[in-house]
């Protein structure tokens, strides 16, 4: 049986405007550095080098993202700053958001947890097709190193 | 098990031979000539004395230290499909992915013994070029076009025996398909039970490929597709299969589905394709099972 994905998995990702970028501290990516903010103020965080703090009221927008061994996630930071104070914060677009969002989109046409097959005896087929059959030498390694592990 | 499975009826005209670490079969009504067998086997030789990184005379081994040698014909054309690959994966796919295949043990001697993982350079478009009729490599990089050679090789194959117009042919390497002419109703192996299919596809006039993260590993979670980024195997998905107008496509696809990205990139493209995770979902596109691509799912 086939049936389509349940579409309301909605898990918000607000797409906030984003003018530029700024380098989120300890996500390790080249973001580029510049102003993005609404409202407001500047986004001067060199500014911020001295103990008395000194950022401009307002609020302001970053993408950071970091790499996970599929993907690289992306996540937006919204700061709204009064007085040197950090007012309000808000983080979208976790992974799992970002899993929602893909698989709601007009991308995916299904999604099954239970595919059980069937016996290749039991289907009529002219040709198999998933691993591409491996190389004697690959073979022959493997087979190599796992008598050596065994050993 | 694929020899049982097509055991109901082999052409006359159907010839097997072992190239490029795999199983070829090329069928057709009219068997192929001696001279079309030759050109067959010299065509796969010289991509394979080209691209393949497992052989020490390649250009891409000679290319490995850095410079420059003579364009392969295939070069330009697999690099614009990188270039799709890579802005759709945001980098994952990379045709410089050979020096993670080599840290992790996946290397032209095949020791198979794992060091950490290394990362592709990220902007290979820096590293790589193809001015003045030259492939040039700026820097001590290994090239391995293993997510679109394949499909490279077996459209360049079908393409020449279709000169000669054949009623019907098909040219299946290790699994990657591609028709012309001909029909094939192609088992989608489970990627772990080999003994079951997940599916069909009816296949006609277009190709379809798969990649698996089952078969070529070699430890634990150890094998050949890999986030070039990172140079870490990917973990989420376990199969991928991929029908398109081309073996080429259809491969370059199969590659991008085991990361984000690469289904819009398969919508933008019109491949219809399937895939399983690691925890046995299996996902489909909007396409797949309808009209654009005859199939089933034995959900």
């Amino acid at each position: 049986m086939i049936r389509t994905p349940s579409r309301p998995v909605r898990v918000g990702v607000a797409l906030v405007g984003v003018a530029g970028a700024l380098s989120l501290a300890g996500c390790g990516t080249a973001a580029d550095t510049g102003s993005a903010q609404t409202g407001a103020g500047t986004a001067d965080t060199s500014s911020g080098s001295s103990s008395s703090g000194g950022y401009a009221d307002g609020t302001y927008t970053a993408e950071g993202s970091y790499a996970t061994p599929e993907s690289v996630e992306t996540v937006t930071v919204t700061l709204t700053i009064a007085d040197d104070i950090v007012t309000d914060v808000e983080v979208t677009g976790d992974p799992q958001a970002r899993e929602s969002e893909q698989y709601q989109s007009q991308f995916i046409g299904g999604i099954s947890d239970e595919v059980v097959g069937k016996s290749l005896d039991d289907v009529s087929v002219s040709r198999v097709s998933g691993s591409s059959l491996t190389s004697g030498g690959f073979m022959q390694a493997l087979e190599l190193i796992k008598s050596e592990a065994a050993a | 098990m694929r020899h049982e499975a097509r055991a109901n009826g082999e052409p006359a005209g159907g010839w097997r031979f072992e190239a490029t670490g795999t199983q070829w079969m090329i069928d057709t009504h009219e068997p192929l000539t001696d001279g079309e067998r030759a050109a067959v086997r010299a065509l796969i030789e010289d991509f394979d004395r080209e691209w393949s990184r497992f052989r020490e005379d390649s250009t891409v081994s000679a290319l490995a230290s850095g410079g420059s040698r003579a364009l392969p014909p295939d070069a330009e054309v697999m690099f614009a499909v990188y270039d799709d690959l890579g802005a759709a994966t945001d980098g994952a796919v990379n045709p410089l992915v050979g020096v993670s295949l080599e840290a992790l043990g996946y290397d032209a001697s095949y020791s198979l013994r794992p060091s950490d993982p290394v990362s592709a350079p990220r902007d290979w478009r820096r590293v790589i070029s193809t001015g003045d009729g030259a492939l040039t490599v700026s820097l001590p990089a290994l090239i391995d076009v293993g997510a679109i050679g394949k499909g490279r090789l077996v459209d360049l194959v079908l393409e020449y025996l279709e000169d000669a117009e054949r009623a019907s042919l098909t040219v299946d390497a290790g699994g990657d398909v591609r028709c012309s002419g001909s029909r094939e109703r192609i088992g989608l192996e489970h990627p772990y039970d080999s003994t079951r299919i997940i599916g069909v596809v009816d296949l006609e006039d277009a190709a379809l490929c798969a990649s698996a993260t089952n078969r070529r590993a070699w430890g634990d979670g150890l094998h050949h597709v890999l986030d070039a980024r990172t140079g870490v195997p990917v973990r989420t998905i376990a199969a991928t299969w991929a029908v398109a107008p081309t073996a080429m496509l259809a491969d370059a696809a199969a590659t991008a589905l085991f990361f984000d990205g690469g289904a819009e990139l398969a919508y933008r493209w019109g491949v219809e394709w399937v895939r399983m995770t690691t925890t046995g979902r299996v996902e489909w596109s909007p396409g797949f099972g309808t009209e654009r691509c005859r199939a089933e799912l034995f959900t």
